[in-house]
């Protein structure tokens, strides 16, 4: 994976060699990366969005006032 | 880089870039405080949430697909050729600043020893898009889910804006050349797209419970805690000073940019690469920020959430022409923005019942949108850009500044790309389910089960002997 093993050899190659991408696995693992990026974006919106929707839902059928919330508030 | 004075040259570049990011954050800072400010008490942790959570979607978004668009996106598609290329089509071959370099899979966007200025630059938008979400974030607070909302910042900070922006914010855009159009630091391509966007949002979302009686007359929810709003719009002027430096390229020389042979001519310029300085719009920034606070302070009677928020919209107001408007035009343009603004949101709150939670729409949308068209007759005549200068239509060289390109730019930002599409998103939502909140609990608050945590732990706690 490593793109650069030693720094006084990648230095000294020719100047459009030095001037790239150092990262590791450069050149190879950019539209994996790109994939499991989505994979995990998307992946976030669906359980976010469930636990979101559990939570209003058992949240409204307990029916709390408008003001019983201030019988909760906290004085440490 | 072997020459040290190229060197120079662009690490300053970088570090420039990088330092308006920095300051930038204050930003989002300043718009989570002022929120949840004014917000009330049992709806703050979930007010708080929303708002934060912008940033992860954005910015991931902003990595996939939005930097793209901004640089395949300013012929239109179709409305004007590109300088770089000749063809109208979407910028993706190999011309200079082409989107193919900005794809994600590109390898300029990660470490790249080629490369100083693409990872600050992609910053420097990315964080003008989380401002655009966060403007949107404020209007809505108390009654949408966070789920909505994300989908929403996404729209917003990385599409309708990024579009906007290659339209009439890159060098190459079509509203430059068709139009003339003219907007140094966002009043229409921050500010009215995202005070539009949260308009047609807030048609759709509906009022807070309780904000209108039942004879339609509205009722005022005040910030529960005007301090921590205080301190957030103070941390917005902050952020602004880096949102004014990079709006603009720190060092770049002119002369063989325009193609003049054998003339170095080394500035600042704006974001249209015209000439300009930091110096100069540091009077005018001030001077709109005072213009603003003055007719703010007068025409809401004193009043500190609207008369901070003033300062704010005569900055917004004057933001479009700010490169080259004298102080004293950049105060007047403020106030007068301000007092319309103002007027404006009480007008719209009362005869379309439309809830603006923290006057978002009024002094981000009409203050754009104002500032727009002033600009158009202020500066009417200066080169809407260096490269060349034509006539309106003409779409292959650039129109000068003129008031009809403005208002129908400030049209193109607050409507067709501003409200229309947060109407339309909303609307999509809305008949998904996911758009409000249940009613009960928006009475109850939405931190009510955390309170109700919270005091269980406290009462733990105190009863403990050891």
């Amino acid at each position: 994976m490593a793109t650069v093993t030693n720094w006084i050899d990648h230095l000294n190659k020719p100047a459009d060699q030095v001037a790239g991408a150092v990262y590791p696995g450069a050149g190879s693992s950019e539209g994996l990366l790109v994939i499991l990026a989505i994979i995990l974006w998307v992946g976030w919106h669906v359980l976010t969005s469930r636990s979101e929707s559990d939570e209003l839902e058992r949240l409204a059928r307990k029916r709390h006032g408008a003001n019983d919330h201030k019988s909760n508030i906290t004085d440490w | 880089m072997t020459d040290q004075l190229a060197a120079l040259t662009t690490i300053f570049t970088e570090f420039y870039y990088w330092v308006t990011v920095v300051l930038m954050f204050l930003i989002h800072v300043g718009f989570c405080m002022y929120e949840v400010g004014a917000s009330r008490y049992k709806h703050h942790q979930h007010t708080l949430m929303k708002n934060t959570m912008l940033i992860p979607l954005v910015t991931v978004t902003w990595f996939l697909f939005g930097w793209w668009i901004y640089w395949a996106f300013p012929t239109g598609p179709g409305l004007a050729p590109s300088i770089m290329n000749e063809s109208s089509a979407l910028i993706t071959d190999d011309s200079a600043f082409s989107s193919k370099f900005y794809v994600a899979t590109s390898q300029l966007m990660a470490v790249n020893l080629g490369d100083h200025i693409s990872g600050v630059f992609w910053a420097a938008f990315l964080l003008f898009s989380w401002t655009a979400a966060s403007i949107v974030s404020g209007a809505i607070i108390e009654r949408i889910t966070t789920f909505a909302f994300g989908i929403l910042a996404i729209a917003i900070g990385s599409v309708f804006w990024v579009i906007d922006a290659a339209w009439g914010w890159h060098f190459d855009g079509w509203m430059l050349k068709l139009l003339g159009y003219h907007d140094a630091y966002a009043s229409g391509v921050i500010h009215a797209i995202a005070g539009g966007f949260a308009l047609g949002v807030l048609m759709v979302l509906g009022p807070r419970i309780g904000k209108f009686s039942s004879s339609g007359e509205p009722r005022n929810i005040g910030p529960r805690n005007p301090w921590l709003v205080t301190i957030g719009l103070f941390l917005i002027y902050t952020g602004f000073w880096g949102f004014y430096a990079a709006c603009n390229i720190p060092i770049f020389d002119l002369g063989p940019e325009y193609g003049m042979e054998g003339i170095s001519y080394w500035t600042a310029t704006n974001i249209y690469v015209t000439p300009t300085t930091l110096s100069g719009i540091t009077f005018n920034f001030l001077m709109s920020l005072s213009g603003g606070l003055l007719a703010g302070y007068w025409i809401a009677k004193g009043d500190p959430f609207w008369t901070y928020s003033s300062g704010l919209a005569g900055i917004i107001c004057a933001s479009a022409g700010n490169d080259l408007y004298h102080p004293i035009q950049a105060m007047i343009i403020g106030m007068i923005g301000v007092v319309i603004s103002y007027k404006l949101h009480y007008w719209v709150e009362r005869k379309f019942k439309i809830d603006d939670a923290v006057g978002a729409v009024a002094v981000h949308g009409y203050a754009g949108f104002i500032g727009l068209v002033i600009c158009g007759f202020v500066l009417n005549g200066y080169p809407a850009s260096g490269y060349s200068v034509g006539a309106m239509w003409d779409g292959t060289t650039y129109a000068s500044i003129n008031p009809l390109g403005q208002f129908l730019g400030a049209l193109i930002m607050f409507v067709v790309l501003g409200l229309i599409p947060g109407y339309v998103i909303a609307k999509v939502l809305h008949g998904m389910g996911k758009l409000r909140i249940p009613r009960e609990v928006e009475i109850a608050g939405l931190d009510y089960e955390i309170m109700e945590t919270a005091k269980s732990d406290e009462k733990a706690v105190a009863s403990a002997t050891r």
